[in-house]
């Protein structure tokens, strides 16, 4: 049986889609049967960032509307071969999505998979909620920015209650915080918020804090989830997120500004 | 206090209350401004509205014929019980009397005014009624109906406690709201609204580890976060209502 994790933030532009990628690659590659769904109806971009866009001919939309199943609209990572995406629909709303419907295809991915996680479409609304509403985990993304923080707050608020989990008081859904774009030096500078205010008033327990990165843009526009890039920070951040995913204990990095060394300081080379 | 002497078992024993209640004071008879207000009021606090009783106050009507009938169905309409009318004239007390409400004569001699309570008061604004039964009374019993919540209370959640204090253990978070009829205590960081003595409570109190309140409200009387002087926020403090005014004092 799967465990559904659902990727959310509340707030859009944080960086849920490129840490849904990111993360299902990192699953994959560590041997997990993952799939990756786009519940973003309207406005889909799972498959620009999984580089799977020219592929794409059946989406979530057509499974839960009966016009093809599961095996056509699933389509298979090019890099990783027990990595699969399952996209949105361009064309419809969110209207489009059914709570039964849904049912349907994650109990039918369940089945399948190690992994199935949820990249929520921004907002509270349908659309984020029946991401979220069958999920056994939750990774919640969050900036180091008031309003991010925030909006992240509303959902765990929404994650304790419109939940099924929460409906039928089983175990809560599992929260992890996600930190995303962290930049150490404006953080010490005072412009961002740093981790432990963050953490202190989400008060959930912290999985990973990736650092703002340019890999993760050049990532995202080749549409290659930076998991695959192991020489970028963001890239090794994910991968150290993966594993505490999975269990494991694993010491935090790129949290505080960087001890450059001397030739770095001479030439001006920093991280990239 | 027993009024009846022979032995046979008792069926009800007269107790005298000060219960606290609300006084709906009507500036207006008519039932279709008084449903718009409602309807306002009904929208920003919820928890209030949970088959409330209320006493409504004409005494600053000058009409001899009141549609109290359609004012008390408005009230109903909005889970709010009338139980009583004061003030107005005899034909208002008939009435009253035929829609099953009681009736108390207008309170003379009112120290204080209502309009002496900021006039866009968070909370409606509600004092004691009168002595409800006979003046050899018992004290009343403090309603025991308090309320423990542990964990954070989030941005959009609001936790209520209409009947007695409430206890938060954990932080209430900024666009979380927090509500008791009595007083509020909160074992962590309030960042959020904490209305205390909604239903008129003048002396409850709102007590929490870290100040950085967006609003404190005690019986409708409130501070926003620019009006808290600054070297309190992040402080241990607790939040009583004098003279009118909220104090805001640090503890320990």
């Amino acid at each position: 049986m799967a465990k559904i994790i659902v990727v959310t933030s509340g707030k859009g532009g944080v960086g849920k889609t490129t840490s849904a990628a990111a993360i299902a690659t990192g699953l994959a590659l560590r041997g997990n049967k993952t799939v990756v769904i786009d519940f973003d109806v309207g406005l889909r971009n799972l498959d620009l960032i999984m580089g799977c866009e020219r592929r794409v001919v059946y989406d979530l939309v057509n499974v839960i509307q009966g016009e093809a199943n599961l095996k056509q609209a699933l389509i298979r990572d090019k890099r990783i071969d027990n990595l699969h995406i399952l996209p949105a629909s361009q064309t419809r709303d969110k209207d489009a999505l059914t709570l039964e419907g849904v049912e349907k295809v994650l109990d039918a991915l369940r089945e399948e998979f190690d992994y199935v996680i949820c990249d929520s479409p921004a907002g509270i609304e349908r659309g984020a909620q029946l991401a979220m509403y069958f999920a056994d985990e939750a990774v919640v993304v969050t900036n180091p920015e008031v309003s991010s923080v925030r909006d992240s707050d509303r959902i765990i608020g929404l994650l304790s209650s419109k939940t099924r989990r929460a409906e039928n008081g089983d175990t809560p859904v599992r929260e992890h915080l996600l930190i995303t774009r962290y930049h150490p030096a404006r953080v010490t500078g005072g412009d961002m918020l740093n981790l432990t205010d963050i953490q202190e008033i989400l008060s959930i327990p912290l999985i990973g804090l990736i650092p703002e990165s340019d890999a993760v843009l050049r990532a995202s526009n080749q549409g290659v989830p930076v998991t695959h890039d192991q020489k970028s920070d963001a890239g090794q951040a994910y991968v150290d997120c993966v594993s505490r995913l999975l269990g494991e204990e694993v010491q935090l990095r790129f949290h505080e500004v960087e001890k450059r060394g001397l030739l770095a300081r001479m030439f001006g080379g920093g991280r990239k | 206090m027993s009024l009846s002497t022979d032995r046979a078992p008792q069926a009800f024993t007269f107790k005298g209350g000060m219960l606290p209640m609300t006084v709906m004071e009507l500036v207006s008879g008519d039932p279709e401004q008084i449903r718009a207000q409602l309807a306002s009021k009904l929208s920003q606090s919820p928890a209030f509205f949970q088959h409330t009783p209320v006493v409504l106050s004409v005494e600053k009507l000058d009409e001899p014929h009141l549609a109290l009938e359609r004012i008390c169905a408005v009230c109903r309409g909005h889970k709010l019980l009338p139980v009583a009318v004061r003030g107005g004239g005899d034909p208002v007390r008939q009435s009253a009397w035929a829609l099953g409400l009681g009736w108390f004569p207008p309170q003379e001699n009112r120290g204080r005014s209502l309009e002496s309570v900021p006039p866009v008061a968070a909370e409606p604004v509600a004092e004691p009624a009168e002595t409800v039964a006979d003046s050899a009374a018992e004290k009343a019993e403090p309603a025991h109906a308090s309320k423990v919540y542990r964990g954070t209370v989030r941005s959009g959640q609001q936790v209520s406690a209409p009947e007695g204090d409430l206890v938060i253990i954990g932080a209430v978070n900024a666009g979380a709201e927090i509500l008791a009829a009595g007083s509020v205590h909160i074992y962590g960081a309030l960042r959020g609204r904490a209305l205390a003595g909604i239903h008129g409570d003048r002396n409850a109190s709102i007590y929490c580890k870290e100040l950085h309140a967006e609003l404190l409200s005690v019986a409708g009387t409130y501070k926003r976060l620019d009006d808290i002087d600054n070297r309190l926020l992040g402080a241990n403090v607790e939040v009583v209502l004098e003279h009118d005014q909220l104090c805001i004092a640090r503890l320990g």
